[in-house]
């Protein structure tokens, strides 16, 4: 396996992501009597950096790694970009929340850049062998982060019902990956599309595809996300609900399109990702429906969401479409990816800038919300306009999304399940637009406790609010970038 | 003489997968269920095995399997702490006692 200088620099944003994680651990046992307020700042310089990177590696053409373990292209760069933008979100909220808790430690940004490093490896994986090391990297720490606040049972019930899922799904996947071993030989996704194969090979891609359905919370492979959402603290639920979604989306994808593409697997695959897409936008809607608790709401939000991400996996199936279709989808994908990175991460804020200090059997009732207009008029404003674009509302990035998504649906000839699809949302703008009734029309309960402001979680709400909207209004820069990101190398 | 051959590798693999499918689901005991996990995983490797020695030859499946079980290790540890952080909060590890959330 020849190993270039130039291939160890293209995996540079994952170099500095675990260049962080092991400085802050390094602070943890050095300076960790001083004030903690740098260790979120260090982490946020160093997310930063590796997004950057991300951009400054965009324009040269795609390129093989590492002899064909992973690839260098515009698909994993804009998803390795998303990523870095969802863990930058992570951190400040993070910051904002945990230091007044005073539970802010080195190891809570550690494990976050090392799960990030495991996601940004995972969307550039080109082996099955690189692919599951790159998961477990990105889910072994994701574990330890939901068990990291100790205050409570939730965190740990969380924690061991998330690793017990987490685990299991892995398994799925690595017996799915055996049975393709068996039955192409190969382990390179570009390898197993040339082998191609037979029973076999359907079986193991049943497996995979299981495996990964766990891991993006997709219906009837859901059941874990509301306990683990609600029950993990809410920067670490955020960063699960952006981070570990857009990552397995992305390989997902990766793997569909580069080892599967072959029209008469595509055949294959594509009605059942139609049937997941289906189950998941409709129960993922209908059970957030009847949710008072707003953490587990955006919880089923996000499985609702999963289902829409899936509309755009089927239509880049080539089975059916073209490859000018297929790009489109692909470009929508990403861009839906952006959008519910940014909108997500800021509603989790705006419900972390609302949770009290202390026990409180409650915390995240929506009366929670109640008066908040009167008494924080710009973080109501925030969480209106993101509540707006999970809903799919102009002018909000997140209407742009699905909007792309369905489109590319149609393209691709999936017109019933487009039409699916804008009828769930329909379901979706009842309870995300409670959140704002409630905030803007019922006064706040009699005695009830104003929550400290913390500047980093303001910061978010106002930061995510304004991105929401500013690519809602102009969402061409995003839109170009998605579109001439499509190219999946092999594919 | 019966000579061993791909097919009862693979049934050896099908049936720990199985077992180790059956303990998950079943196992109130939360190590029961993480011997659980570490059996589908080791299903795994030795399909990758079997297949790398009588299906391709070469040493692509070890290689695979020896990963597997490095990576299984590092799961296996968190995994542990998990455990004792549940048993801290409930002083039990039966998962059927250690249920506040909703679902």
């Amino acid at each position: 396996m020849p190993v270039s200088l130039a291939d160890i620099l293209a995996l540079l944003p994952e170099i500095l992501l675990s260049l962080g994680a092991l400085l802050l651990m390094m602070t943890e046992v050095f300076l960790a009597g001083a004030r903690r307020g740098y260790q979120a700042l260090l982490a946020a310089l160093f997310t930063a950096a590796a997004f950057a990177a991300f951009l400054a590696q965009r324009g040269g053409g795609p390129r093989v790694l590492f002899g064909g373990f992973a690839v260098s292209d515009g698909f994993a760069l804009f998803a390795g970009a998303t990523i870095c933008a969802g863990l930058l979100v992570t951190v400040v909220l993070g910051a904002g929340f945990l230091a007044p808790r005073s539970a802010e430690r080195g190891e809570f940004y550690a494990l976050a850049l090392l799960a990030a490093a495991g996601m940004c490896l995972l969307v550039r994986a080109e082996d099955l062998l690189f692919v599951f090391i790159a998961l477990e990297l990105m889910s072994v720490p994701t574990y330890a982060l939901v068990a990291y606040l100790r205050t409570g049972d939730r965190p740990s019930e969380a924690a061991f019902k998330y690793f017990l899922l987490g685990a299991f799904s892995s398994a799925l996947f690595l017996y799915g990956a055996a049975l393709v071993f068996g039955a192409t030989g190969r382990t390179s996704l570009s390898g197993i599309a040339a082998a191609g194969g037979g029973k076999l090979l359907l079986a193991g891609l049943a497996l995979v595809i299981a495996g990964l359905s766990f891991k993006i919370a997709a219906v009837p492979f859901h059941m874990w996300a509301p306990d683990v959402y609600e029950g993990a603290s809410t920067p670490v639920t955020a960063f699960m609900a952006v981070g570990v979604k857009a990552a397995s989306f992305a390989v997902l994808t990766r793997i569909l399109v580069t080892a599967f593409g072959a029209p008469a697997l595509a055949a294959v695959w594509q009605p059942l990702v139609v049937a997941l897409a289906l189950l998941t936008m409709v129960f993922g809607n209908l059970l957030a429906l009847t949710q008072r608790n707003v953490k587990r709401m955006l919880a089923y939000s996000s499985v609702a969401h999963a289902g829409y991400l899936l509309v755009a996996v089927a239509a880049a199936s080539r089975g059916f479409s073209g490859p000018s279709a297929r790009g489109e989808a692909v470009s929508s994908l990403l861009f839906y990816l952006a959008a519910y990175t940014l909108t997500t991460a800021g509603a989790f804020g705006a419900l972390a800038a609302l949770e009290r200090m202390g026990p409180d059997p409650q915390p995240w009732d929506l009366d929670r919300f109640a008066g908040l207009a009167k008494r924080r008029p710009w973080a109501a404003a925030a969480t209106a306009m993101l509540m707006l674009s999970l809903a799919g509302i102009p002018p909000t990035v997140g209407f742009i999304g699905k909007l792309l998504v369905f489109k590319a649906a149609v393209d691709a000839g999936l017109v019933p399940l487009a039409i699916a699809g804008v009828l769930a949302s329909v379901v979706g703008l009842y309870y995300y637009l409670r959140v704002v009734v409630v905030m803007y029309m019922q006064p706040a309960p009699l005695g009830s406790v104003p929550t400290p402001a913390s500047w980093p979680l303001d910061l978010v709400l106002v930061a995510t609010a304004t991105l929401v909207l500013l690519f809602g209004l102009a969402p061409a820069g995003l839109a170009n970038a998605a579109l001439s990101s499509t190219g999946l190398l092999g594919g | 003489m019966l000579h061993v051959g791909l097919a009862h590798f693979l049934a050896v693999g099908a049936l720990l997968f199985a077992l180790g499918a059956y303990c998950v689901t079943t196992r109130k005991n939360a190590v029961g269920i993480l011997m659980g996990v570490e059996l589908i995983l080791n299903a795994a490797n030795v399909n990758f095995v079997a297949f790398g020695h009588y299906s391709w030859g070469g040493i692509h499946g070890q290689v695979f399997a020896l990963f597997v079980i490095v990576l299984a290790a590092a799961e296996a540890a968190v995994g542990l702490a998990i455990v004792l952080t549940l048993y801290r909060h409930y002083k039990t590890i039966d998962v059927t006692r250690a249920e506040r959330l909703e679902g």
